[in-house]
């Protein structure tokens, strides 16, 4: 006999996603709307073009940055062969693969499009989890490729960047218009960079914590075991704690590698960046599981 | 996926496109006739087992679904698990119509469970005139076929006799046009 699917929809998340990027958007035209009128554009272009620049170069240097490398199948045959599968089911093209040495547990996709992303695992998070909650782990990974996530979080935080270099740099290119009554003065403007940043700096926190939650779905719709994902994030926090102080300090060293600065890095999607906390996750993937369950 | 779902983050399955199935039937007969490869009598439908109570039934009530529709043509019908922990239904029999009529049961029978997202791939085995195996891989989620020939050595496959296979039977049979998504299966059980 039929059943409904086996996930229901979840409006909650897709309402609030919708709703904070909307807010984001306000936000924003109330910014360029206050550069356009004092002179500011100059700025703005500057930090577009320097914006562009991350978004097509960043790849390699992210990859670079977290010490990953890319691996033929036949170096890494599980790790292929796992994805190739998770693939066929999520109907995605095969990303590259890369891994990195590191016994820190973590896993993070980076790209544009599907067409040009990257998954990489260390080989930390390679020996800590089973095989399925591997799985579980680079399914996440690929629903923020097929979501496009780095795409989304890097354009939604770029007036957020040019609101932050106003404030930093925005006494030195002081406003063409200052001759003219009309026009906002620097002030001004930069009083509302400051707004502009610290909504949208909150806004962009909201944002990054649901496209988790959307991922953690994801990795559950296209595995079908939700429970393995909960397992893995379980195993991985537990890791984290266990991990020497130096690890942690060494690869916040490597964000000065990113030409803009750490708050706004998004040229990667890290399984633990700006997350929810562990716990709302696991709690979230078990009603996914409960769901698939009790709909049998 | 639409720019509002890539923005919302919507996440759905790609049903399944079982119809284009028996396009195999025909191209088998291309293949006997002219290009001299036959069915190695083997075929495999691979799915994401859930660990769900009316799957487990689901999967022992389907074993039963194809001996019952294969009294008179002696299907074989197994499964087991290979290892990255997908299922795999394998029939075993000499006539490749059979085969086709029977994964397309396995596949039905699924669907009609309401798994149907769960599907991946159907996998006939061949023999080509040199005697070397080769397979077909019909992808449920793209409705489209391809081949996969494994090569000696670890993970290496045959491209070569494989584009030369799609330029032979790309007519008669519905060939996935991106290379990209000629995924291998590795460790195929049959």
């Amino acid at each position: 006999m039929p059943r409904p699917t086996t996930f229901g929809k979840d409006t909650g998340l897709q309402v609030r996603m919708t709703l904070t990027l909307f807010l984001l958007g306000l936000v924003y035209a109330a910014l360029v709307g206050v550069i356009f009128a004092s002179g500011y554009t100059p700025l703005l272009i500057i930090v577009a073009v320097m914006f562009l620049v991350q978004v097509f170069a960043s790849d390699k240097l992210a990859l670079h940055a977290m010490g990953a490398r890319e691996v033929s199948p036949q170096e890494a045959p599980q790790l292929h062969a796992m994805v190739e599968r998770l693939c066929v089911q999520a109907n995605l093209p095969k990303p590259r693969i890369a891994v990195a040495n590191t016994p820190m547990p973590n896993a993070f996709a980076i790209g544009r499009s599907p067409k040009s992303a990257t998954v990489c695992a260390t080989t930390g998070i390679m020996d800590l989890l089973s095989p399925a909650e591997l799985e579980g782990v680079m399914a996440h990974e690929l629903t923020h490729v097929q979501n496009r996530d780095v795409m989304v979080m890097t354009i939604a935080s770029f007036f957020a960047t040019v609101a932050s270099y106003i404030v930093q740099f925005g006494f030195f290119f002081g406003g063409g218009g200052s001759d003219d009554d009309d026009s906002p003065s620097a002030a001004v403007v930069i009083l509302v960079s400051i707004g502009v940043y610290v909504v949208s700096f909150l806004l962009l926190q909201a944002l990054s914590r649901y496209r988790e939650y959307a991922a953690d779905r994801g990795a559950a719709i296209i595995t079908g075991r939700p429970s393995a994902l909960a397992s893995a994030l379980m195993r991985i926090s537990g890791g984290m704690e266990r991990i020497p102080q130096r690890d942690l300090r060494a690869s916040e060293e490597l964000a000065a590698f990113y030409i803009f600065p750490p708050h706004a890095k998004n040229s990667l999607m890290n399984l633990f960046s700006t997350h929810p906390p562990m716990e709302k996750r696991i709690a979230a993937l078990s009603r996914l599981e409960a769901q698939l369950q009790g709909a049998a | 996926m639409g720019l509002f779902d890539v923005l919302t983050g919507k996440r759905k399955l790609a049903r399944p496109a079982p119809d284009r199935l028996f396009a195999m039937t025909t191209a088998n007969i291309t293949f006997e006739t002219e290009l001299g490869i036959r069915t190695a009598g083997r075929a495999g439908i691979v799915f994401q087992a859930l660990a769900t109570a009316d799957f487990d039934q689901l999967v022992k009530d389907m074993v039963e679904v194809v001996q019952g529709i294969s009294e008179d043509s002696h299907t074989d019908v197994g499964s087991q698990d290979d290892e990255y922990g997908y299922r795999w239904i394998v029939l075993r029999d000499d006539d490749f119509d059979d085969l086709v009529v029977g994964i397309n049961a396995v596949s039905g029978a699924i669907e009609a469970g309401g798994y149907g997202d769960r599907l991946l791939c159907a996998v006939f085995a061949f023999t080509n005139s040199a005697g070397r195996p080769l397979y077909f891989i019909y992808n449920y989620k793209r409705g489209s076929f391809y081949p996969f020939v494994p090569a000696g050595g670890a993970q290496q496959r045959d491209s070569e006799s494989e584009l030369r296979l799609k330029a032979q039977i790309g007519a008669e049979l519905p060939i996935e046009p991106e290379l990209e998504r000629w995924f291998p299966l590795w460790g195929i059980p049959i």
